[in-house]
């Protein structure tokens, strides 16, 4: 299957190599590893067969399910235009853009891609790309201790449980010390007291829990004790909420799956990285700068190579090879899509729908833990157990939110849910958990 | 020679530059439209909020979709032309993936649905594992690490924690080859191991003699790629295996080279304990420019409980999510890059038992032809029968000629082929290591070879200028000086002039 050789290819390339058979090619193999029965897999399908199997076992997955969970993903809508661009196979199917003079697509998009982050973080200088949210959050905190020799994480808990498992998981605690501070009233204490042994303090816009606040004063009363300062930012809140940049932060990350890239599963998305140039010789990853070919025509090529694992080994800022430049280009088409007015739109009617939403549930006697506080995601508290209400809202066919606690769950809003759907989510609220 | 691989007619040649998205921008002009709020409007107020409109480029829907499209039809790649990139396995990517990739659940499932809504995608990655766990000859598998190289931490750290769990913290050590990946060294340090150098013999194998003198009670395990990275299979594998479990240690296995053996032979069966694949090289998954990949880590039964999770198990009656009992933590924010993974099994599904069992050996029938035709050009690194990839050298040419493997690559990109990987592996001088993959015709194999050939006489001509080369793209060499001096990494005027050095 895909390979391209007929009978007469195949005698030539024997005649070549002087061998009659494929077998010929690994008498230098020991014979006791060689399989002689081959894999014990099912036989070959064509396309035409397969497609009834592959309808099948997405099939098995529950259908049209209306979303009403974030954490991180959320379900924006993704325009045609961006998901055509996106895939047009001369990005899909290229490789790393080694061979600047054959890939200047890609590394224009990339520079736009970096470019765009910039300006909406207020940022000097963005990479190419990390994996996800999470694994973005633990590459910030690795240039945070680097910068500082420092042994000591402040990370805000108003985090996903799982970017915290990542954070644990990346992040040597033999070493390094993972201090989480608790919110108080969902949002993060305004008189945390930073100490000159903190390397980094990470904290997330809005909250997991879905609250906002201004973090300026925080930033700045960290970055007087020389800590590092890390926003971990909602990229599709970013048309209404101020800029980490503006507040001061030195590091934005985020996970930038509603920009450009379907729900998928949680992946492929894509990890934004962005920070100011004090930063750039620690920056993780593949970052693309603006130069010059020998006539004098502009140039995009791969840059700060010193950084990376392929030329410093084990001296490298990080490990990363395979990014998420896909995913990168998806982000790129899809904020130029939106531009100022459609970044802010989408902001806009989420708070708006999800306001909508709390007071027609508190209407209805439930608990909106963070009424206040919260933007476009919240908590609702629940009779019954958490997980028990959301397996039954499934059965009504809503997403209902992601389970927070044993009776209390997530709930986030985007544009694309309209009024008769938060009314029918409520609704079914409501007869699930009465009874 | 008109073959199927060479991209000489692309329309790449030429042109002025094409400007900046925030070039093409005009206040007013939008792409974006929206439904109108249907919810009666609220204040809002909340200190967070901004009061302008956040900086993006205004532009028409059309000038977007020109303006992609334009760059798109500046980038080489594999639907347009023939990429012989060592190491990096650029196989034909099937179409058919991008439809079922697409599938409605598939595509669009949120990551923290239940496990009760998502049998469909937990089926899929069961039904990978099978394949991936059949063809490294291992018992287990976790789809969290979203690439290669986080594949090999993920190695790392179950070896750390193994080690720790069996009171094994003296053992600090990681061996890897000289001729590794960059990866390696720096996964193994970002695990907290020391990195431990072995080197290779005069026939491009691994040392055995350096890698006894090596190793100690100090030894955690060894990172190695069979075939190695000069595209060799080391015969004395179960030898190499047997050092370093002797003396307590785990060997893993780098699966950057696994297209090579798919049906031959079976890294489980070589005495590896962890294997990680790249679902983007060997099981034809798009390259995406450089990602998404997906890196599964497959594992000896001994070491499940290790496993970043959750792994997907299955019941009677349903597939579910298990965390193991020891796991190493979470590698991923949720499920590794799942749409990746799909993608690998719509292709395993293709090939099948026919395709499966043949893949290593077609991958290795069109490397050694095309060595066999290349060595007439240019000689060969090492004097062996190559796997599914090999390194030829120009180190002589640069002696008499001063042509070095990079002027090669770059003549190269005007004749409509991609370079091959260039000084790697990073002890061979002068290096150009090249990887057909099973999927090009012999037709493009020789033009390659009668390419090259064409190129090495070009160059050797009395008034050629090296740095001329590449000729007819869009741009010419990149001046690699400028930004280092003068480093522009966004379309604001921002420059990194403290950065000289």
């Amino acid at each position: 299957m895909f390979v391209p050789h007929s009978e007469i290819d195949l005698k030539k390339m024997f005649e070549e190599l002087s061998i009659s058979s494929l077998d010929d090619l690994f008498t230098h193999i020991p014979e006791t590893l060689k399989l002689n029965d081959g894999l014990n897999v099912p036989p070959s399908l064509s396309e035409l067969e397969s497609i009834s199997d592959f309808e099948n076992l997405e099939s098995k997955n529950t259908q049209n399910l209306i979303c009403f969970a974030g954490g991180g993903h959320y379900d924006v809508y993704l325009p045609q235009t961006v998901k055509s661009l996106t895939m047009r196979p001369e990005f899909m199917t290229s490789y790393t853009p080694y061979q600047a003079e054959i890939s200047q697509g890609i590394l224009q998009v990339l520079f736009e891609y970096q470019s765009l982050i910039c300006d909406l973080t207020d940022m000097e200088l963005a990479n190419a790309s990390l994996y996800d949210g999470a694994t973005s959050v633990a590459e910030a905190i690795s240039v945070a201790i680097n910068k500082t020799k420092r042994d000591n994480v402040v990370i805000s808990n108003g985090f996903n449980p799982n970017t915290k498992e990542v954070v644990n998981t990346l992040v040597d605690r033999n070493k390094f010390n993972v201090n989480y501070v608790d919110l108080v009233d969902y949002l993060f204490p305004e008189d945390y007291v930073f100490s000159q042994d903190d390397a980094a303090f990470i904290v997330s816009l809005p909250h997991y829990e879905g609250s906002a606040q201004d973090l300026t004063s925080i930033v700045h009363n960290a970055k007087a004790a020389g800590v590092i300062t890390i926003c971990y930012a909602d990229p599709s809140m970013l048309g209404i909420l101020k800029s980490p940049g503006s507040m001061g932060f030195d590091i934005v990350v985020a996970e930038g799956q509603s920009m450009g890239s379907p729900l998928s599963f949680g992946g492929p998305t894509v990890g934004w990285f962005a920070t100011r140039k004090e930063l750039a010789r620690l920056v993780p990853g593949r970052i693309i700068g603006e130069s010059r070919d020998s006539n004098n025509t502009k140039t995009y090529v791969m840059t700060l190579r010193a950084r990376e694992q392929d030329i410093r080994r084990e001296k490298a800022s990080s490990n990363i090879c395979t990014n998420q430049t896909l995913n990168a280009v998806g982000s790129t088409i899809h904020l130029s899509w939106l531009g100022p007015e459609g970044l802010y739109e989408i902001g806009y009617q989420a708070i708006q729908k999800a306001s909508y939403m709390k007071q027609l549930l508190s209407d209805k006697n439930f608990n909106v833990l963070n009424h206040t506080s919260s933007l476009r995601e919240f908590l609702v508290e629940t009779k019954k157990s958490a997980e028990e209400v959301i397996l039954e809202m499934g059965s009504k066919g809503f997403l209902a939110g992601i389970k927070y606690d044993d009776n209390q769950i997530l709930v986030a809003v985007t544009e694309k849910r309209t009024k008769a759907q938060i009314d029918n989510y409520v609704e079914s609220l409501m007869e699930v958990d009465n009874a | 020679m008109h073959s199927g691989g060479n991209a000489s007619s692309l329309p790449l040649v030429g042109g002025a530059p094409e400007p900046t998205i925030n070039q093409l921008s005009k206040p007013g002009r939008r792409a974006s439209r929206f439904p109108k709020l249907d919810v009666p409007v609220t204040e809002i107020n909340n200190s967070a909020i901004r009061n302008d409109k956040p900086s993006l480029p205004e532009v028409s829907e059309h000038d977007l979709v020109m303006h992609y499209s334009r760059l798109a039809h500046r980038n080489f790649a594999v639907d347009v032309g023939f990429y012989p990139l060592g190491s990096c396995t650029m196989k034909y990517n099937p179409r058919f993936a991008d439809y079922v990739a697409g599938l409605n659940t598939f595509a669009n499932s949120h990551p923290s649905t239940p496990s009760a809504f998502t049998q469909g995608n937990l089926e899929v990655l069961h039904e990978l594992e099978k394949f991936l766990i059949e063809i490294t000859g291992m018992d287990n598998a976790t789809f969290q690490p979203p690439a290669g190289a986080s594949g090999e931490l993920t190695g790392l750290l179950i070896i750390k924690k193994y080690l720790e769990e069996n009171n094994l913290t003296n053992k600090t050590d990681i061996i890897v080859p000289d001729s590794a990946h960059g990866t390696n060294p720096a996964s193994a340090k970002m695990a907290g191991f020391n990195v431990v150098e072995v080197s290779t013999d005069v026939r491009g194998m691994v040392n055995i003699d350096d890698l006894k003198e090596l190793v100690n009670e100090n030894t955690a395990g060894l990172m190695l790629t069979n075939p190695n990275t000069g595209g060799l299979f080391e015969e004395n594998i179960m030898e190499i295996s047997n050092i370093i479990h002797e003396n307590g240690g785990l060997v893993y296995y780098d699966g950057a080279n696994l297209n090579a053996i798919v049906g031959v032979c079976r890294p489980g069966d070589m005495g590896f304990d962890i294997v990680h694949s790249n679902l983007h090289k060997t099981f034809a998954t798009p390259h995406g420019g450089g990602g998404p990949g997906s890196g599964p880590v497959a594992v000896k039964a001994f070491l499940k409980e290790y496993l970043p999770g959750p792994i997907v198990e299955k019941n009677e009656n349903s597939f579910e999510w298990y965390m193991p009992k020891l796991s190493i933590g979470r590698m991923h924010g949720y499920h590794g890059n799942f749409l990746v993974a799909l993608r690998a099994l719509v292709y395993m599904k293709l090939l099948g038992k026919e395709g499966l069992d043949t893949l290593g050996s077609y991958a290795v029938l069109n490397a050694r032809y095309l060595s066999s035709v290349i060595s007439k050009v240019i000689p060969l690194a090492y004097n062996e029968p190559c796997m599914h990839e090999f390194v030829a050298t120009v180190k002589d040419l640069k002696k008499s000629h001063k042509i070095k493997a990079y002027d090669v690559g770059k003549a190269l990109l005007d004749k409509g082929f991609h370079s091959p990987t260039i000084y790697f592996p990073l002890i061979i001088e002068e290096a150009l290591m090249f990887e057909p993959t099973e999927t090009q015709t012999v037709d493009t194999l020789d033009d390659l070879a009668d390419t090259l050939k064409v190129i090495i006489d070009e160059l050797q001509g009395e008034d050629v200028s090296l740095e001329e080369y590449p000729k007819n793209l869009p741009v010419g060499r990149p001046n690699e000086l400028i930004p280092a001096k003068h480093l522009t990494v966004n379309w604001g005027d921002f420059e990194l002039l403290e950065l000289t050095e």
